[in-house]
């Protein structure tokens, strides 16, 4: 961005590069995914509470089973999804810097697909009982 | 709450990996460090969806005047704390606090 | 990154204590921001005392009794003294404000009137912001009527239910409380529209006589001119007419989803 001491007119540092014609999609996915937890945390904390003071065999033949699987996988996909876009909205807002900026939303990326197959691979796995 | 994610990753993963691995999630969950770690995230989970509650309302385009705007913030502050202890009672009543 | 902290060149030192008026029974302590770009010394918080008995109730008025009585130097925009012309916007007693129609006797229970100039804008000396960048982010929402039929001979018409739709939008007298009150609009600013200049936008997107929503609502499609607004509303709290930008800006956001889905 130029600074205040560029001689580009006030009009064009406001128009800057122009309107990207995006944003309407993640804010609306953000509410999407927000309504899909919102439907979705009683079953999963009672999945969770289920699980308390049981060992290891216990908890992962509930976890294994086909409903409280489809539960669990709804709710990772909704909420990954959901802090990819909060945090790159964080990032935007106080990241200035833009090359800074692209590895951040970058490492964002990263950090959201890493924690959401992982998950679900976890779940997974216990569904097929290997 | 972003890293708070790790922790449900690492559960299930330990859930998959073995008995092993589980025990040290419950032995962290278990301990009083884990438990308070824990109770913080339930607060900022419960905390972040009731206010985020508040946003559907905005976004219909109501509760934008000053008494209800208030009213929302402190009703989500209220909410969020009760249900945060209401899970964690729930969670002793079942387990006995394990 | 974003500056949590005042610039060196910008902290507040010092300030001077101006006698208090010989004569008077009554005064109210004014604790006033001051910044002259000539002298190249720091900004300072200067106190005055007001002679209540000799000035009028508004924060204005003190403002003037001062700049007319104890020192000639004070600097300030104001014109209509009646919260028409937004010129006298400023923060007093921490909440952005028109001077002219906040009464000093509302301000902090007899305490110091603390005066400063609208936050994180350039200052241009003491109380007086550089809204250029503010000025051209309206200028850039095209805030006139745009028509592609031919212009009706008469008028324009408009229903009286189309009409009332401005109520609540037109009113605004670009005074900035709203827009520098957003603390997404002081980390974004070269980006961010704003809450006036959205409110504005949502003025002409609604106005059932323009022909250009379409294109108008084209242009503020942008992850940093409107979906910087995150809801904080502290627009709708410092307005000094009572308007209401971020409903405004929900409007448009809803739009926004509407034409898409």
């Amino acid at each position: 961005m130029s600074g205040p001491s560029s001689m580009r007119t006030p009009l064009e540092r406001v128009r800057g590069l122009g309107s990207a014609h995006t944003g309407t999609s993640d804010f609306w996915r953000q509410r999407l995914t927000a309504v899909a937890m919102t439907l979705l945390i009683v079953p999963v904390l009672v999945v969770i509470l289920m699980l308390i003071g049981r060992n290891h065999a216990g908890a992962a033949q509930i976890l294994g089973s086909i409903p409280i699987a489809i539960i669990l996988l709804l709710f990772i996909v909704a909420s990954t999804w959901h802090m990819k876009i909060g945090m790159q909205i964080v990032i935007e807002d106080y990241v200035h810097s833009e090359k800074v900026k692209l590895a951040c939303v970058m490492a964002n990326n990263f950090f959201c697909v890493a924690v959401a197959l992982a998950s679900i691979y976890a779940i997974l796995k216990l569904s097929s009982g290997v | 709450m972003y890293f708070g994610t790790l922790l449900l990753a690492w559960w299930l993963i330990a859930a998959a990996s073995g008995p092993t691995a589980y025990a040290n999630v419950q032995a962290f969950t278990g301990s009083i460090i884990g438990k308070l770690i824990l109770f913080g995230y339930t607060w900022a989970l419960l905390h972040h969806l009731v206010s985020g509650m508040r946003y559907f309302v905005w976004d219909l385009g109501y509760g934008f005047k000053a008494n209800e705007r208030e009213a929302l913030t402190w009703g989500a502050l209220i909410a969020g704390i009760s249900l945060t202890v209401l899970v964690w009672i729930i969670a002793y009543a079942v387990g006995g606090g394990r | 990154m974003v500056e949590f902290a005042l610039p060196k060149n910008s902290k507040i030192s010092g300030g001077k204590t101006w006698p208090k008026p010989a004569g008077a029974t009554e005064t109210r302590e004014f604790r006033v921001y001051r910044w002259n770009p000539d002298d190249g010394k720091n900004p300072s918080v200067d106190t005055y005392y007001v002679d209540t008995h000799d000035c009028g109730p508004m924060v204005l008025d003190g403002l003037i009794w001062i700049k007319n009585h104890i020192d000639p130097t004070l600097t300030f925009r104001r014109s209509c003294r009646e919260g028409v012309c937004g010129s006298c916007a400023m923060n007093i007693d921490g909440q952005n404000t028109l001077a002219c129609t906040k009464s000093m006797h509302d301000v902090g229970a007899g305490g110091a009137v603390k005066v400063n100039p609208l936050p994180h804008q350039p200052v241009v000396k003491d109380l007086v912001p550089d809204l250029t960048n503010f000025y051209a982010q309206y200028a850039s929402i095209e805030p006139w009527l745009k028509t592609t039929t031919p212009t009706p001979q008469k008028e324009w018409r408009q229903s009286h239910e189309d009409r009332e739709k401005l109520d609540g939008l037109y009113e605004c007298i670009l005074c900035a409380c709203c827009s520098t009150s957003c603390p997404s609009y002081w980390w974004n600013s070269e980006r961010f529209l704003g809450p006036a200049a959205l409110l504005q936008a949502t003025r002409w997107v609604t106005d059932s006589r323009d022909e250009a929503t379409g294109e108008r609502l084209d242009n503020l499609e942008d992850p940093f001119r409107l979906y910087r607004c995150h809801t904080i509303m502290n627009c709708a709290k410092a307005c000094p007419k009572g308007l209401n930008p971020s409903e405004a800006i929900a409007e448009l956001k809803f739009k926004m989803v509407e034409r898409q889905i």
